[in-house]
């Protein structure tokens, strides 16, 4: 299956480029000794290991790097960046080519941490702190699971775990924060 | 000794033991905990996987209301996640141009001389372990913990500043301090999932596994934890685990203010120990804890 076509990959025709604007970190310096892909706590879960992403960005791999679920199923443990021998920041890294796969509007593999990210920072911006039961509950009907993990979440309640209302903190500091950052990123 | 405080998000609910516990310590070891007035959410993970400037501009506002509201130039963030975004936040405000882009989101500068402590850092660096140990009234009778820092406590180690960040011994030696034994064992930095919790509950129950597995091998009677999303998923999910690898797992997850706190002789309803979904009650009565 063909995923970014010849538009696409145009529009990010030097990937390693783009990272290092981004980031400031050099793909080129990856030699491939697989630390981060054993170290890696979810290399089990990936189509391919970290280390196999370094390379696909080194080659401008396109397709291959969005396609896969790898930078999907990175779990910002670090582990990898820490590791590194030569220092680069790989979480860093997936991090970024996975918002760029999002502002590009790339059609990607992807699993709900967008969706998430999306409902989370959303909550963020209008209400000021994370509402556990609101996310947990937004998250499960937009996913179409209204029940999942409805048995551990009644055993919290029970608990007092749960807080029932959401606290709200001054909102609108918040939103304008969020709307002058906005404005920056155009 | 008054220090800042930033409870963060999870500390408000699902992780509502370690506020209770960490207040309750540091008032016992003479710290005064003044909470941050109108705090907001750090961001956490989803801020750094879909936001780049907001990820450093939201703990940037809350370094900027210590300074302000608090007036304070230390604070404490017992959230490993919350630690690890404020840290962050601190270590790139030292580029000039980040510092600029922030000052304009946020609307006002930001303070680049704030410290930012981990609970463990107060309790270690800022009391001192022999300060804490001189105020223990009960020992913990040898019971065998297995410290578990996971990720955000020591990663990435140019923004924590351990230098230990994959065999860390900082809880080891509280631990030791308050007659607990600490096990040797390999998982003490591994991931349990954490950011996947509400998303993939099949990566979070593998990955939380392995730990409980390692942790058992050793001979743990209990794990010590300082991370509100470490707690929800080794103790909340041991049940689920059990169901689905027909595992028989029933080890005590304790946030590590909570063991101070027994052993400082405050009580462990007093701690929220009874909140807990894997129960402790067997294990504390055995220590005679209850």
């Amino acid at each position: 299956m063909k995923i970014a076509d010849q538009r696409d990959r145009r529009v990010i025709s030097d990937l390693a480029k783009e990272v290092f604007e981004r980031t400031g970190e050099n793909v080129f310096l990856c030699y491939q000794c697989r630390k981060c892909a054993a170290g890696c706590p979810n290399r089990t879960f990936m189509d391919s290991t970290p280390t196999e992403l370094m390379r696909y960005l080194q080659l401008g791999m396109v397709d291959e790097a969005m396609k896969g679920n790898t930078i999907w199923y990175c779990l910002s443990c670090h582990t990898c960046s820490a590791r590194c021998p030569q220092g680069i920041d790989i979480a860093h890294i997936l991090n970024t080519v996975r918002m760029l796969g999002h502002e590009k509007r790339l059609k990607v593999k992807t699993n709900s941490a967008m969706l998430f990210g999306r409902v989370w920072m959303r909550m963020v911006k209008y209400t000021g702190r994370v509402y556990e039961v609101g996310l947990i509950g937004l998250l499960n009907l937009l996913r179409g699971k209204p029940l999942r993990d409805l048995p551990l979440g009644i055993r919290m309640l029970k608990r007092g775990k749960l807080r029932l209302l959401p606290s709200i903190t001054r909102p609108l500091s918040t939103m304008n924060m969020f709307c002058r950052a906005r404005k920056l990123d155009r | 000794m008054r220090i800042a405080y930033y409870p963060g998000c999870s500390l408000h609910s699902s992780g509502i033991e370690y506020d209770i516990s960490t207040r309750r310590i540091c008032r016992a070891l003479g710290v005064e905990l003044i909470e941050i007035e109108d705090w907001i959410c750090c961001g956490a993970t989803p801020a750094h996987q879909c936001d780049e400037i907001m990820s450093l501009a939201l703990p940037a506002k809350n370094l900027v209301l210590t300074a302000q509201r608090s007036k304070l130039k230390r604070v404490v963030a017992p959230c490993a996640s919350c630690y690890s975004r404020l840290r962050f936040a601190q270590d790139k405000l030292k580029d000039e141009k980040i510092r600029r882009t922030l000052k304009h989101v946020i609307g006002s500068e930001c303070p680049r001389d704030i410290e930012v402590l981990h609970t463990l850092d107060l309790i270690v660096e800022v009391i001192g372990i022999d300060a804490m140990k001189e105020k223990v009234v009960r020992m913990l009778g040898g019971m065998k913990v297995a410290c578990y820092y996971g990720c955000l406590m020591t990663r990435p180690p140019e923004v924590t500043g351990k230098e230990r960040f994959e065999n860390p011994g900082d809880m080891e030696s509280v631990m030791e301090a308050l007659g607990a034994e600490p096990v040797d064992w390999n998982m003490k930095t591994y991931c349990c999932g954490a950011s996947f919790a509400l998303t993939q509950t099949d990566v979070v129950l593998e990955l939380t596994r392995r730990i409980l597995v390692d942790a058992e091998a050793a001979g743990a009677e209990a794990i010590a934890v300082g991370c509100p999303l470490c707690h929800v998923n080794l103790d909340g999910r041991q049940r689920q685990i059990n169901g689905k690898f027909e595992d028989r797992f029933h080890i005590p997850i304790f946030y590590f203010t909570e063991l101070i706190g027994l052993a400082l002789g405050i009580g462990p309803g007093e701690l929220g120990v009874f909140r807990h979904l894997t129960e402790v009650e067997e294990l504390l009565e055995t220590r005679a804890l209850i």
